[in-house]
């Protein structure tokens, strides 16, 4: 019996590791063609003399970003509206989280209700009422456009989140906060903030990395040059027909890159945090 | 807010100083009532004016003919009437249901595979670990384009090895044959969507206490009876959540088709949000179509997006 259980055991890690390499593999394959590419010169992209390792490797590419697109202003558009949008999003989650974690009012649950439906209603059947609306409050091709239009996912979501880390914290400890003296906000600010760090950590991963990310919303209000962010930006850039992969690869690498260290980074409590419900459930 | 600065003074010599009307101010401010409305107006603000309200209108549109801008003129049923009779509308709702069946159905099986095999003990697990979620925190567009340039007819990664190792005379057209294009874009879909089941069931199963599979293997039970008595239903009620949350997500996703194929060859992609996005943004701008084709989907995604309200609250212990 333990003799079965045993070659058992040994056949399931080999058949693991097999699939590990393939499934490495598989991840790993895209993120090379795109930095391999990214690092050629055009003889070895194209045509017959195409290779697969840079033989060669250069910084052209991204020296051509630099010097003919305007991917520095793209840059400065997304991180001004990832900053935002994140600022906005944590102080009014915030107050909104605690309120329905700590508050007792009538509305209250119906409330909380709504946060996480409006959070699962996907932009795709919003994006055409949204643009009207910015139309007629000219708030197309504008950086504050986006910030308030991103509020519509953030806020939800992360309330949601922040709302379980505020009920684990203690309520005893609050309380004895008010006892001495401390009000409603200072409790919040002092006791409730501070003890749900990893919670604020990981809301404001997901708010920066949405605004960094998102692209339907960025692509549908605006048109011109100044407003657009990366993700807009590098879509249009592939719709020129002067622009080609050896750049386009450039400035995507280095567009992936910020919300990757980030993901690493933070890697341990965005996935406790994202798979919070479930793990409980 | 006299008190906030000592924290040690007992309560009533905090309050000591205050005239009666600042105290009674301070006491209507600090009741649960008035305090959590307060603390709730900003996003209450924030939904409805950025979801309610444009859902609202959104099917106001819906029985407007209606151009950015300018205001609705009221057409009835005429829009909905036009979508049911149009074959290109027809083929959209059986591309979204392949597209979103499809994709979630591999991703759900890539993503327990992997999560199954990041389980098990061995060197450097971690670094796995993080090296495969990677897909999932690259921006969908950046991987939609990698993607785009992997497919390429002429110069692509995919083309490129295969000529390289003989296996075609001509190169194949991942993107632009009509049997193929489907197939291709499920293809990204599935790379960059996988990793968020993998993280997911992941979770769930080192959420599993040991000591369950201890006990069954000294009942003798097999490791493939372990996987079917214990593993599986434990981590039902996160399949269910992933799956919902996938399907609502995978759905909508439009960044995908949008930048691989545009809904192209011949609608062979084409699925409702990009459907939405050409009528109402294309050259037409028909807004009231556009907004017809959205929500038409919606009574389908609501079952969805209730469950799982309900779902997300309970799970948060309310």
């Amino acid at each position: 019996m333990a003799l079965r259980m045993t070659t058992q055991r040994r056949a399931l890690q080999g058949l693991g590791n097999g699939a590990l390499v393939l499934m490495v593999l598989w991840t790993a394959i895209p993120f090379y063609w795109m930095i391999a590419t990214s690092l050629k010169h055009d003889k070895e992209i194209y045509g017959y003399e195409a290779t697969l390792i840079p033989e060669r490797p250069t910084l052209a590419n991204y020296a051509t970003v630099f010097r003919e697109t305007p991917y520095l202003l793209y840059l400065r558009n997304s991180i001004v509206v990832a900053v935002g949008s994140t600022v906005l999003s944590m102080v009014i989650a915030c107050l909104a989280a605690y309120a329905i974690a700590r508050l007792n009012f009538p509305g209250r649950a119906l409330l909380a209700r709504g946060l996480v439906f409006t959070y699962l209603v996907p932009t795709s059947l919003l994006f055409i009422p949204m643009f009207a609306m910015m139309s007629v409050l000219r708030l197309t091709d504008s950086l504050h456009g986006l910030i308030i239009a991103y509020l519509g996912f953030d806020v939800p979501f992360c309330s949601w989140l922040l709302m379980g880390y505020f009920k684990s914290v203690p309520v005893e400890l609050e309380e004895a906060a008010r006892v001495d003296g401390c009000n409603r906000v200072s409790a919040l600010v002092r006791i409730v903030l501070p003890m749900s760090l990893p919670a604020l950590v990981v809301v404001t991963f997901f708010s920066f990395t949405h605004a960094w990310n998102e692209f339907l919303y960025a692509h549908v209000f605006t048109s011109t040059t100044g407003a657009r962010t990366v993700t807009t930006g590098l879509v249009n850039f592939m719709s020129q027909d002067v622009f080609f992969w050896g750049p386009l690869m450039a400035s995507t690498v280095m567009s992936a890159l910020p919300p990757v260290l980030m993901f690493l980074l933070f890697q341990r409590w965005v996935v406790k945090g994202l798979t919070l419900g479930g793990v409980k459930g | 807010m006299a008190t906030s600065t000592s924290v040690s003074l007992p309560l009533p010599s905090s309050r000591r100083g205050l005239g009666s009307r600042g105290y009674r101010v301070q006491r209507f401010l600090m009741r649960d009532r008035t305090l959590g409305y307060l603390f709730l107006f900003p996003a209450i603000l924030v939904i409805v004016g950025l979801v309610a309200y444009p859902f609202a209108s959104a099917i106001v549109m819906t029985f407007q003919a209606k151009t950015a801008g300018a205001p609705g003129r009221y057409i009835g049923l005429d829009n909905y009437r036009e979508l049911f009779n149009s074959e290109q509308f027809l083929r959209t709702v059986f591309n979204t249901v392949v597209y979103t069946a499809v994709g979630v159905g591999v991703k759900f099986f890539l993503g327990l595979s992997m999560a199954l095999v990041l389980n098990q003990e061995r060197f450097c697990n971690n670094l796995f670990r993080s090296f495969l979620l990677i897909p999932w925190a690259i921006p969908t567009v950046m991987s939609a384009l990698n993607w785009r340039w992997i497919f390429d007819d002429a110069s692509g990664l995919i083309n490129n090895v295969l000529v390289r190792l003989n296996l075609i005379e001509e190169t194949i057209s991942w993107l632009s044959d009509p049997h193929l294009a489907m197939f291709s874009v499920i293809l990204v879909v599935v790379w960059q969507g996988t990793p968020f089941f993998t993280m997911s069931f992941l979770a769930g199963l080192q959420a599993i206490p040991k000591e369950l599979y201890e006990a069954a293997e000294i009942d003798g039970a097999s490791v493939l009876q372990q996987f079917s008595n214990i593993t599986l239903p434990r981590l039902r009620p996160i399949f269910i959540t992933a799956v919902m949350l996938s399907a609502i997500l995978t759905s909508a996703a439009i960044q995908f088709v949008l930048i691989l194929t545009n809904g192209g060859p011949a609608d062979r992609t084409m699925i409702f949000s990009v459907l939405a996005y050409h009528l109402a943004l294309g050259g037409a701008q028909r807004l009231g179509m556009g907004a017809a084709v959205s929500l038409i989907f919606f009574p389908i995604l609501v079952v969805f997006i209730v469950f799982l309200t309900r779902r997300m609250l309970r799970e948060k212990g309310d």
